[in-house]
C-alpha cells in the first residue's frame, strides 16, 4: 500500500502490454498465462536500474511470459536476504559479500551473470585537491561506507600503499563533506557523485579501484541453487527480457530517463539531468564482448584472483555461466 | 511592544540570526541554510512531497491505531490483574529502552515493507499508551468504586462504570505524545527498510545529491507533521474533556499494586518476566517460519556466540565494540542532563530566554538525525566532539522538560521561607528547589538513558565507525546476520541494564528521603 508498487506496475505492465502489442504479432499476447516473477534491486530507484525500468515499459518480461514485481532496494535492504527469506527470485549484489557468504555460512547462491563488467565503485575528489592514485591517498582523510572497507584495503594493498597512511572514516552517501573540504575524498559510484559535485560547482575527479587491481564485476546477478533449479525457464526469460532493456536504453543513455520521470523515478529526489549522466556514464562499464550480462573465463579469473587478495576464497563453480548461453 | 506579542520575539530573534548565518555561509562553511532557502526549496520540490507524506501517514497511522490498541487492552489487563503487569516488566522495559536503530535491520530482515514501519510506529506507542492507561485506571476514587460494589458491582463493572470514565483524560493525553511517536518511528524504519515511497525513502534519496536545504526541508516536513499530529490530540481531548490536562512523558513501569507474595512466587514471577520477552522472540520466529540463517532464534544466537570455531572471535569484535558505545553513552547521558539542568534552572532565573530557545530545541527533536549529522561533522569533526553533540541533542530535550516540570511543581510555600529569611535566587534554588525536584531529575535519567545509547549509535554509524553502531552497519554488509542480531539483542540489553540501574539507584535514594517516584 505504502509503497504502491504492485499497483503501478500492474498499470504499468498494462501500459506495457499495449506498447508491445503494436509491434508483436496478435497470437503471442495473450498466448501463456504469465508466471509471477519478483527481482529485488540492490539500491533505491536511479539509472543504475534503468534497463530494467525500460524492460518493464517496453513489455519485455511481458513478451516472456513473466509477471514481474520489481522491489526497489535501499541501505538496509540486502538483496541476498530477500533471496534466503522467499521474497525474490533474483537479485543484484556485489560479488564479495556474495561469495563470502558463500564460503562462511555455505549460503546456496549462484551468481549467473554480471551487469557491471567493471565494478562503477571509485575514490572520488575535488579537482582543486586532486587524488589521481592510490598513492596520492597517502596522508589523506577517505570516507568510505563501513561495507566497501574491506574493498578499499585490498586496492591499497595491491598498489603497495600503507593502509596506515590513508585515515578512513565512514561514508553516508552525502557528498557535502566532500565539497565543503572536510574530508579529502569518498569511495562511490563514479556515474553518479561527479554530477552532484560539478552541480555544487565544483569540479572532480576520479578513478576505478577496478583500474588499481580490484577487478571485481558489481551488480552480480545472483539466484539461490533451489531456484535455478525449479525456475530454469523463468531466470533466462528474465535475463533476455533484461537485456533486450539494457540494449534499448544504452543506446542513447539520454532517450530513457526522461520517459520515467513521472513513473520510476518520480519523488526520488534526483534529478532528470543526474540520471542520464549516469546512464552515460555507466555504459562503458555494463557493455562487454560476449554481450550485456555475459561473465568471460577471463573476467572470471580476474574476479578470483582480486577477492583472494581480501582473504576471499572464490572458486570457479560459484559462477555458473550456462544460463547466459541458453538466452 | 503589546505582551501578548512578546513570546514571539525570541523565536523571530533566533530566525533573523539564523538567516543571517545562512545567507551569509557562517555556520559550518555554508552547510546550514537559511530559513528562506529551506522554504524555497521547498516550494520547487512541493510536488514530490504529497506521496511521501501519504505513505508516511499511512505506515505512522496503522502502527498507531495497533499500537495504541494493544496498549489499552495491556493497561486495561494489567489494572485488572496487576499480577500480569509483573509478570510482563521485563517486556515492557525492553519496548521503552529498545534503540529503534538496532532493532530496524531485523525488522527488515523478518518482514517485508511495511510492516517494519507499522511495528516501529506502534513500539512508539505502546510504552507511553500502556503507562497512561494504567495510570488513568488505578488513580479511580474509592469511594466511586465502594458505590458500585455495594450495588453489587464486579471487576468489570468497576471498570466499566467508574475507571474507564476517569481514565479517559489522562489516555487521551498518552495518545498526545503517541502520536509524533508514531510519525517518527515509521520515519525511522523507511529510512531502511527500502518501500518506494515515504518521507524517509525521500531523505535517502536526497541524501547524496550534496543539497543541505533539501535535507532541512525534509526534516521540517517531519517536524510539522510530528506537531500538527501531537496538536490534533490537544484539540480532541479538550472537546472530549472539557480540559486540558498536563501529562508528562511517562518514563516508568508503575509498581504494580499486587498483593504481597511468598518468596518463591516473587522469585518465579522475576524470571516469567524475563522470560516472556524471549519466549516471544522466539514464537514470533517459528510462527512466521523465517529461514534459520536470517533469524536468529535464542539458542541459535547463543550458539553463534559462544558454540561456533568463529565465536571467539565474534566476542572479541563485540566486547571491542562495547568498549567504545559504553564510556560514549555514559559521558553523553551525564552533558545531557547537565545541560538540561542548568537550562531547567535557568527557566526559574530567566524564563525568557528559555521560551525563545524552545522552539530550536523541539527542531532537533524531531529533525531526522541523519540529517543533523552531516552538519555537526562539518562542525566539530568527526571524533569524540560529535558523539557527543548528537547524543545531547536527542537526550536533553525530553529530560530538560520533565526536570522544568519538577521545578514548577515545587510549593511556593517551600520557597517563600528562605526568601523571607533573605536568601538568594541561588540559595532558594540549592535549599529548596533542587532536592524537591529530585524525584523529576530522576524521571528525566530514566528517560535518557536509552535515548543516549540511540544517539551514540547514530553518530557511530553515520560519523566516527566506531563501536556498535559501526559493527552494526558493517555486519550488514557483510551478511554476518548472527552478528546483526547479536548487536541488536546486546544494545536492547545494555539499555535495560542502564535502566535497570537506575531505577534501583532511585528507589534507594528517594526512599532514604522519603519521596515518592516521580512518573
Amino acid at each position: 500500500m505504502s509503497s504502491g508498487k504492485p499497483l503501478s506496475l500492474n498499470r504499468r505492465h498494462l501500459l506495457g502490454l499495449m506498447a508491445a502489442g503494436a509491434t508483436l504479432p496478435l497470437s503471442t499476447r495473450f498466448a501463456q498465462a504469465a508466471t509471477p516473477f519478483t527481482f529485488q534491486a540492490s539500491w533505491i530507484n536511479d539509472a543504475e536500474f534503468a534497463g530494467y525500468f525500460a524492460a518493464i515499459d517496453k513489455g519485455y518480461y511481458a513478451a516472456e511470459g513473466l509477471e514481474l514485481t520489481y522491489l526497489s532496494g535501499g541501505p538496509d535492504v540486502i538483496p541476498e536476504s530477500s533471496l534466503i527469506a522467499g521474497k525474490a527470485d533474483l537479485t543484484l549484489t556485489t560479488p564479495d559479500t556474495t561469495i563470502k557468504a558463500i564460503v562462511e555460512q555455505q549460503a546456496p547462491f549462484k551468481i549467473i551473470g554480471t551487469q557491471y563488467q567493471k565494478n562503477p565503485i571509485g575514490i572520488v575528489s575535488l579537482a582543486s585537491n586532486p587524488i589521481r592514485t592510490p598513492q596520492d591517498l597517502v596522508g589523506k582523510t577517505l570516507a568510505v561506507p563501513p561495507v566497501n572497507v574491506i574493498s578499499v584495503e585490498a586496492m591499497l594493498k595491491i598498489s603497495g600503499v600503507d593502509r596506515a597512511a590513508v585515515n578512513i572514516v565512514p561514508y553516508a552517501y552525502d557528498p557535502t563533506p566532500l565539497i565543503k573540504g572536510e574530508i579529502d575524498a569518498s569511495l562511490d559510484f563514479t556515474t553518479n557523485v561527479p554530477f552532484t559535485i560539478q552541480q555544487a560547482g565544483a569540479e572532480a575527479t576520479s578513478f576505478l579501484l577496478y583500474d588499481f587491481g580490484f577487478t571485481i564485476f558489481n551488480d552480480t546477478v545472483v539466484v539461490t541453487t533451489d531456484t535455478l533449479a525449479a525456475k530454469r525457464k523463468e531466470i533466462v526469460s528474465f535475463l533476455r527480457a533484461s537485456k533486450k532493456g539494457w540494449e534499448e536504453n544504452l543506446q542513447d543513455p539520454a532517450a530513457y530517463p526522461p520517459s520515467f520521470a513521472e513513473t520510476w523515478f518520480k519523488g526520488t529526489g534526483r534529478s532528470i539531468e543526474n540520471e542520464i549522466y549516469f546512464n552515460t556514464a555507466q555504459k562503458p562499464l555494463i557493455e562487454a564482448e560476449g554481450g550485456i550480462f555475459s561473465m568471460s573465463e577471463a573476467a572470471i579469473a580476474a574476479n578470483i584472483e582480486a577477492l583472494a587478495a581480501v582473504g576471499i576464497a572464490a572458486t570457479r563453480d560459484m559462477f555458473d555461466t550456462t544460463v547466459f548461453e541458453e538466452i | 511592544m503589546p505582551s501578548r506579542l512578546r513570546p514571539f520575539v525570541g523565536p523571530l530573534l533566533i530566525l533573523v540570526l539564523w538567516e543571517i548565518a545562512g545567507r551569509f555561509g557562517l555556520v559550518a562553511s555554508g552547510a546550514l541554510p537559511a530559513p528562506s532557502a529551506i522554504l524555497a526549496r521547498l516550494a520547487v520540490d512541493w510536488s514530490d512531497y504529497p506521496g511521501h507524506i501519504f505513505a508516511t501517514l499511512f505506515g505512522a497511522g496503522l502502527g498507531f491505531l495497533i499500537g495504541n490498541g494493544i496498549a489499552i487492552a495491556a493497561g486495561v489487563l494489567f489494572a485488572l490483574y496487576p499480577v500480569t503487569s509483573r509478570v510482563a516488566r521485563g517486556l515492557n522495559v525492553a519496548l521503552f529502552a529498545l534503540p529503534p536503530i538496532a532493532i530496524s535491520p531485523i525488522l527488515v530482515l523478518t518482514f517485508s515493507d511495511p510492516v517494519p514501519r507499522v511495528v516501529l510506529a506502534a513500539i512508539g506507542c505502546y510504552f507511553v499508551t500502556m503507562t497512561a492507561t494504567l495510570v488513568g485506571l488505578t488513580q479511580a476514587d474509592a469511594r466511586s468504586v465502594d458505590v458500585v460494589r455495594a450495588y453489587g458491582g464486579g471487576r468489570f463493572k468497576v471498570l466499566a462504570l467508574v475507571q474507564a470514565r476517569i481514565a479517559l483524560p489522562v489516555i487521551l493525553s498518552g495518545l498526545r505524545i503517541a502520536a509524533p511517536n508514531a510519525v517518527l518511528g515509521s520515519i525511522l524504519a523507511e529510512f531502511g527498510g527500502g518501500g518506494r515511497w515515504g518521507l524517509g525513502v525521500y531523505l535517502l534519496g536526497s541524501l547524496g545529491r550534496g543539497e543541505p536545504d533539501r535535507l532541512w526541508g525534509i526534516g521540517l516536513v517531519a517536524t510539522l507533521i510530528a506537531g500538527l499530529a501531537y496538536l490534533a490530540f490537544v484539540v480532541l481531548a479538550r472537546a472530549v474533556t472539557g480540559s486540558s490536562q498536563a501529562v508528562t512523558v511517562p518514563t516508568s513501569v508503575l509498581r504494580s499494586t499486587d498483593r504481597p507474595r511468598p518468596a518463591w512466587q516473587q522469585g518465579l514471577i522475576v524470571l516469567a518476566s524475563i522470560a516472556l520477552p524471549l519466549a516471544l522472540w522466539w514464537a514470533l520466529l517459528a510462527v512466521l517460519k523465517v529461514p534459520a540463517m536470517l533469524a536468529k532464534t535464542p539458542p541459535a544466537l547463543y550458539d553463534y556466540l559462544f558454540g561456533l570455531p568463529g565465536s571467539p572471535a565474534t566476542q572479541a569484535k563485540l566486547v571491542a565494540a562495547l568498549a567504545q558505545t559504553l564510556p560514549m553513552t555514559l559521558l553523553g547521558m551525564v552533558a545531557g542532563l547537565a545541560i538540561a539542568f542548568v537550562l531547567a534552572l535557568g527557566t526559574q532565573l530567566t524564563p525568557r530566554l528559555i521560551r525563545a530557545l524552545l522552539p530550536v530545541a523541539l527542531v532537533t527533536q524531531t529533525m531526522p538525525l541523519v540529517a543533523l549529522t552531516p552538519l555537526l561533522v562539518l562542525l566539530v569533526g568527526r571524533g569524540p566532539a560529535v558523539i557527543l553533540w548528537v547524543t545531547i541533542s536527542v537526550t536533553f530535550f525530553p529530560a530538560f522538560v520533565t526536570m522544568a516540570q519538577g521545578l514548577l511543581l515545587v510549593p511556593r510555600a517551600a520557597l517563600e521561607l528562605p526568601r523571607a529569611y533573605g536568601a538568594t535566587v541561588w540559595q532558594q534554588l540549592r535549599l529548596v528547589s533542587v532536592p524537591a525536584s529530585l524525584p523529576y531529575l530522576f524521571a528525566a535519567t530514566r528517560l535518557t538513558a536509552p535515548r543516549a545509547l540511540l544517539g551514540v549509535m547514530i553518530a557511530e554509524w553515520l560519523a566516527t565507525g566506531t563501536g556498535l553502531g559501526n559493527l552494526l552497519n558493517q555486519s550488514r554488509g557483510y551478511l554476518d546476520y548472527g552478528m546483526i542480531w547479536a548487536v541488536a539483542v546486546l544494545s536492547v540489553l545494555v539499555s535495560v541494564a542502564f535502566y535497570q540501574a537506575v531505577v534501583l539507584v532511585e528507589r534507594r535514594v528517594l526512599g532514604r528521603l522519603g519521596m515518592a517516584v516521580a512518573e
